[in-house]
């Protein structure tokens, strides 16, 4: 009542304090853009909507505030877009054209069309929006909640689906949150329990232990071991849904989704399982057969065989292939989210595994899916007996009998959507090749030996009348196992040689652990992780099978050839595979080159261009805080329609309270603040003037009951619910 | 009022509408006083002679059928002439104890500050204890025993004013003020023909009243409105123009006489309506302001209604404790 000047200071040190949170939250938002789009005019916008911010935060008046910022806005596009002198004819002239030009865009729907100079228009507006809404917010409403849990949200959103990393921004979110909210707080309580701001020495009493809080949970949660995720990568799955416009990044990892390859992925090496094995294999999941243009699907009607006494049956090749015992034991990761086996080649009995588990295995895929009871879950572990095959060279090269039919109505399966030069190139390539194993020896090394080159980044997805393999083969030849693997495929089976598409993993790392098992020789347990997710390509061979080819380059073909040839021109390494123990050598290389791969590619990324992707992510944002934005206007309604849905069902006494004061709410915003002095008596009595009834006086008569009198009759509700129905319509109409 | 849609208590209203056949336009100080009446506190009608204020209590006496006793307070009334004394009768040869008029039933004290603070504390003793001490012994006092004190502004030449700390033996503190003028046009014609008073009748019996007083201590007052209650009598104590603020007494009084109110309209609950319509009567003459504040103009009544203005009624369930 009587408080001094100093107290509007510091009144208005806090109101700084607040809104600089603000700001810094905000900042959290544009970040992204600097990651993961071209960043040439991102600290542009960052610095605009600092000035943005800081002239709200002056609390000069609107007259003054209003053309500062729009003096700042056209100076902003002047030097970003145009090149004749500021305010002269001309530049008015390029302005009004541009102007003109797209809002003819706009009404033609054409949102590509808008200029930059547009686009980066309507941002700057929008962060100038922003500096308003949250000096709201935060300094006039005081409500900071929804905005840090937007931020949240947002920044959890762009980690998931983009290659920005939000582990800082998560951070750096929860202590600006923390300072701005626990700052609210204070302020909030001393004004309700009317503590005077006397002297520094009880601010800092104040102040302290809230940053001393900060720090130490800051600390806590940052040191403290936080669980996999839960659930699993919902990228593909949204990506699906979304059309694949824009160039979309991943994370690497096993999914099943793979109707839309294509796009970047980020590396990751969360471990997803242990295997024993000697020398480096390859762990099989499933195969696709029906390749659509843009990606795989499994159109074969499931064969479902519930695994007895453990076997598998699972057998790719025939009975005549030379085969050695061997065995393993796969250990997962728990929440590594796979609930299916992965297996070496050969894969026969399940000698042990957890008795609850129930396997289901697919023979037309090869896929074995666990489960407990109807749920699909991740078996902990399993040991397995197998034959590892080795395959005779000549026995493939002379293996010229004829495909079974069933073979050839279904793995010789193309897109009719497939352009010809992919056929022409299928021709091309196996020209001259006598039989079927040198023609896919042909294909498979065709990739490394006309430059295809390994990259995670700056993968493109094709457009929407754009075949995979194609963008692949002639226009892009930058990909990974994904692009590999499907163009073998593809250009297999043009070349009418049956293949299927077959998904796994890589051998992983070896580790120090080893095991003895029943063959009595020492097996080498390998970590496998997310980043080992692979995909590769098997090939029909008539009185043979399937046999596993590996195009990728980069990659080794870990399955056992006989090494009793050396004719073929194309040979290289992998052909002429080694025996496991020496292959080991090799594989541990290969990381070495994939990280190189990396960073090679993510060089190329900074420097990339690609203006799409960067208005791609603007209008996400612009969307979200659009959406935000509605959602925080209506909300009085949408938030009544819901609550009276709700309290029609309900009928305790703890719903009239809610029901009463969400009334309250609207009719404070809508109608007639209610100051808080004012009674609920004074406060009826107003509104019932305004309406000319008195609905409102007999409802709080029978709210006063309930509130004042503590009494607890869940039918006096059911007697007023239609009052306060009408009442909240009349307020909201 | 405009509180059409809540009666008063049947019996209470019969009150009422007596008091409106004597009086014209004092329906308001009428209330109060039946508010001090049924919590069974007491009130001190503050004003300058003629404006009706011995008229509204012999009014409200007659209505309710008690004993009605009037001390006229001059500098020379001695304590016994309040209390009683004991005379020597010299047939039964014993002294035998003479009541003063401090036991009736409905008590007038009519410009109590005229007298001595020695007269003055018999009175407020009684008031306080709710018995009285002649000749050291102790002497209950009847039930109900209802004051109404009068005291000109105390301003005026040729007075003792009551001790501050002394004031919070009333309930309320009311002030009549002067009529508008067409109520005193109505007043003038009603002084015309029969004296008003002899149409008054006893509507309210004694045994009546005293059950309605105790009916009134059962008014229930929730915790969100006990809150509110304290919230505003300990922001008379916080107010940086106050000397001494409203005391946990005064706390008590207001809830009290919130109840009397909440039962005069038939309600066995007490809304925090009660308390902002009562707590400028119930507060102002607790409060001590500082000098400096009552040189700045401030008024005990003016720092109330800020301080109602300032602190938020309770409309939800109260989700501290």
């Amino acid at each position: 009542m009587m408080q001094g000047l100093s107290q509007d200071h510091k009144q208005f040190y806090y109101q700084l304090v607040i809104y600089l949170c603000g700001f810094l939250l905000f900042w959290e938002w544009l970040r992204p853009l600097e990651k993961i789009t071209d960043t040439e005019n991102i600290g542009i916008f960052i610095i605009f909507a600092a000035f943005c911010f800081f002239i709200s935060a002056l609390q000069i008046s609107w007259w003054m505030g209003m053309p500062l910022k729009l003096i700042g806005l056209i100076f902003i596009l002047d030097g970003l877009f145009i090149y004749n002198s500021l305010f002269s004819l001309d530049w008015f002239i390029v302005v009004y054209r541009q102007l003109v030009y797209n809002f003819q865009m706009i009404q033609a729907q054409n949102w590509w069309g808008m200029t930059p100079f547009f686009r980066s228009l309507l941002f700057l507006l929008l962060l100038w929006l922003m500096s308003y809404l949250l000096y709201y917010w935060f300094v006039v409403a005081k409500r900071l909640f929804v905005f840090v849990l937007m931020t949240f949200i947002f920044i959890t959103v762009v980690d998931t689906f983009t290659v920005y990393d939000g582990k800082w921004a998560i951070v750096r979110i929860f202590i600006i949150s923390l300072v701005a909210l626990g700052i609210t707080n204070f302020s909030k309580e001393m004004e309700t329990e009317e503590i005077p701001l006397k002297g520094v020495s009880k601010i800092r009493r104040l102040i302290l232990p809230l940053f001393g809080m900060i720090l130490l949970s800051t600390i806590v949660g940052y040191a403290a071991p936080k669980p996999d995720p839960k659930w699993a990568d919902p990228v593909p799955y949204i990506e699906n849904a979304i059309g694949g416009g824009g160039k979309v990044v991943q994370k690497v990892g096993y999914g099943e989704d793979d109707t839309r390859l294509g796009g970047s992925f980020i590396q990751d090496e969360t471990p997803v399982f242990q295997a024993a094995a000697q020398g480096e294999r390859y762990w099989r999941i499933e195969s696709k057969n029906h390749y659509t243009g843009k990606g795989w699907e499994n159109t074969l009607e499931p064969e479902i065989e519930i695994v007895q006494d453990g076997n598998l049956n699972l057998k790719t090749y025939e009975k005549e292939v030379k085969t050695e015992e061997r065995y393993t034991i796969v250990n997962f990761t728990p929440d590594a989210n796979i609930d299916k086996l992965v297996y070496p080649y050969g894969a026969g009995d399940l000698e042990s595994y957890p008795e609850q588990f129930e396997l289901h295995s697919n023979q037309t895929n090869g896929m074995v899916e666990t489960f407990v009871g109807n749920n699909p879950r991740q078996i902990p572990g399993y040991k397995m007996k197998f034959d590892d095959p080795s395959f005779e060279y000549d026995q493939l090269r002379n293996a010229d009998g004829e495909d079974p039919d069933y073979i050839k109505d279904v793995y010789l399966q193309l897109p009719e959507t497939l352009p010809n030069r992919v056929r022409n190139l299928a021709a091309q390539i196996t020209e001259g090749e006598e039989n079927r194993y040198d023609a896919a020896k042909a294909v498979e090394s065709y990739f490394s030996a006309n430059g295809f080159e390994y990259a995670t980044k700056d993968v493109p997805v094709p457009e929407e009348n754009q075949d995979y393999v194609d963008q692949f083969l002639f226009e892009s030849q930058r990909g990974y196992c994904d692009n590999f693997s499907t163009s073998m495929v593809v250009l297999l089976r043009a070349a009418d040689i049956p293949a299927r598409w077959v998904k796994g993993f890589t051998g992983g790392e070896r580790t120090e652990e080893t095991v003895i098992l029943d063959d009595d020789e020492t097996y080498n347990f390998y970590q496998v992780t997310n980043g080992n997710a692979h995909s590769w390509v098997e090939v029909y061979f008539p009185e043979v099978g399937w046999v596993p080819f590996e195009p990728t380059q980069g990659f080794s073909n870990p399955t056992d050839f006989y090494i009793d040839f050396e004719e073929s021109g194309n040979t290289n390494s992998e052909e002429t595979a080694p025996q496991p123990e020496t292959e080991n050598e090799q594989s541990t290389g290969q990381p070495e080159n994939f990280m190189e791969d990396m960073e090679e590619a993510s060089g190329g990324m900074s420097a990339a261009n690609d203006e799409s992707n960067r208005w791609f992510y603007i209008g996400i944002i612009t969307a979200v805080l659009l959406v935000g934005l509605i959602l925080y206007v209506t909300r009085l309604r949408w938030i009544s329609a819901y609550l009276l849905k709700k309290y029609k069902r309900q009928t305790d006494s703890g719903t009239y309270h809610q029901a009463y004061n969400h009334l309250l709410k609207v009719l404070d915003k809508k109608v007639l603040a209610r100051k808080s002095n004012v009674t609920l008596r004074e406060y009826a009595r107003a509104i019932d003037q305004h309406f000319q009834s008195n609905e409102m006086r007999v409802l709080t008569h029978h709210y006063e009951r309930a509130l004042y009198r503590n009494e607890d009759q869940p039918e006096q509700w059911k007697k007023v619910t239609e009052l306060w129905e009408n009442l909240i319509r009349k307020a909201l109409s | 009022m405009t509180q059409q849609l809540y009666l008063y208590e049947p019996k209470i209203s019969e009150v009422l509408r007596n008091v409106k056949k004597v009086m014209v336009g004092k329906e308001e100080t009428a209330l109060l006083s039946v508010v001090a009446l049924l919590a069974k506190g007491h009130v001190l009608l503050e004003d300058v002679p003629g404006v009706g204020k011995t008229m509204l209590v012999r009014t409200l006496a007659k209505s309710l059928d008690c004993d009605f006793k009037r001390i006229q307070f001059t500098p020379d009334l001695l304590p016994s002439d309040v209390t009683g004394v004991s005379i020597y009768n010299p047939k039964e040869m014993e002294f035998e104890f003479r009541p003063g008029p401090i036991l009736g039933n409905i008590v007038l004290a009519d410009e109590i500050n005229r007298t001595s603070p020695k007269t003055q504390s018999a009175l407020l003793e009684g008031m306080e204890e709710s018995s009285i001490t002649v000749e050291g012994s102790p002497v209950p006092l009847k039930e109900p025993f209802f004051v109404m004190a009068t005291q000109n502004p105390i301003e005026y030449e040729g007075t003792y004013p009551l001790p501050e700390a002394q004031l919070d033996r009333f309930l309320l503190k009311l002030n009549m003020g002067y009529p508008t003028v067409q109520q005193e046009i109505e007043m003038l014609n009603r002084t015309s023909g029969e004296h008003p008073l002899a149409l008054v009748s006893a509507v309210l019996t004694k045994d009546e009243l005293v059950e309605i007083q105790n009916k009134v201590t059962d008014v229930y007052v929730d915790a969100t409105v006990q809150r509110y209650i304290v919230e505003i009598v300990t922001a008379t104590r916080k107010h940086s123009g106050v000397y001494l603020g409203v005391s946990p007494r005064g706390s008590i009084a207001l809830m009290k006489a919130a109840k009397a109110y909440a039962y005069i309209h038939d309600r066995d609950y007490v809304i925090p309506d009660d308390v902002k319509f009562l707590a400028p009567h119930v507060l102002p003459h607790r409060i001590i302001l500082t000098s400096e504040s009552k040189f700045e103009g401030f008024t005990p009544e003016g720092i109330t209604k800020n301080i109602l203005e300032e602190i938020s009624v309770p409309v939800k369930r109260d989700t501290h404790e």
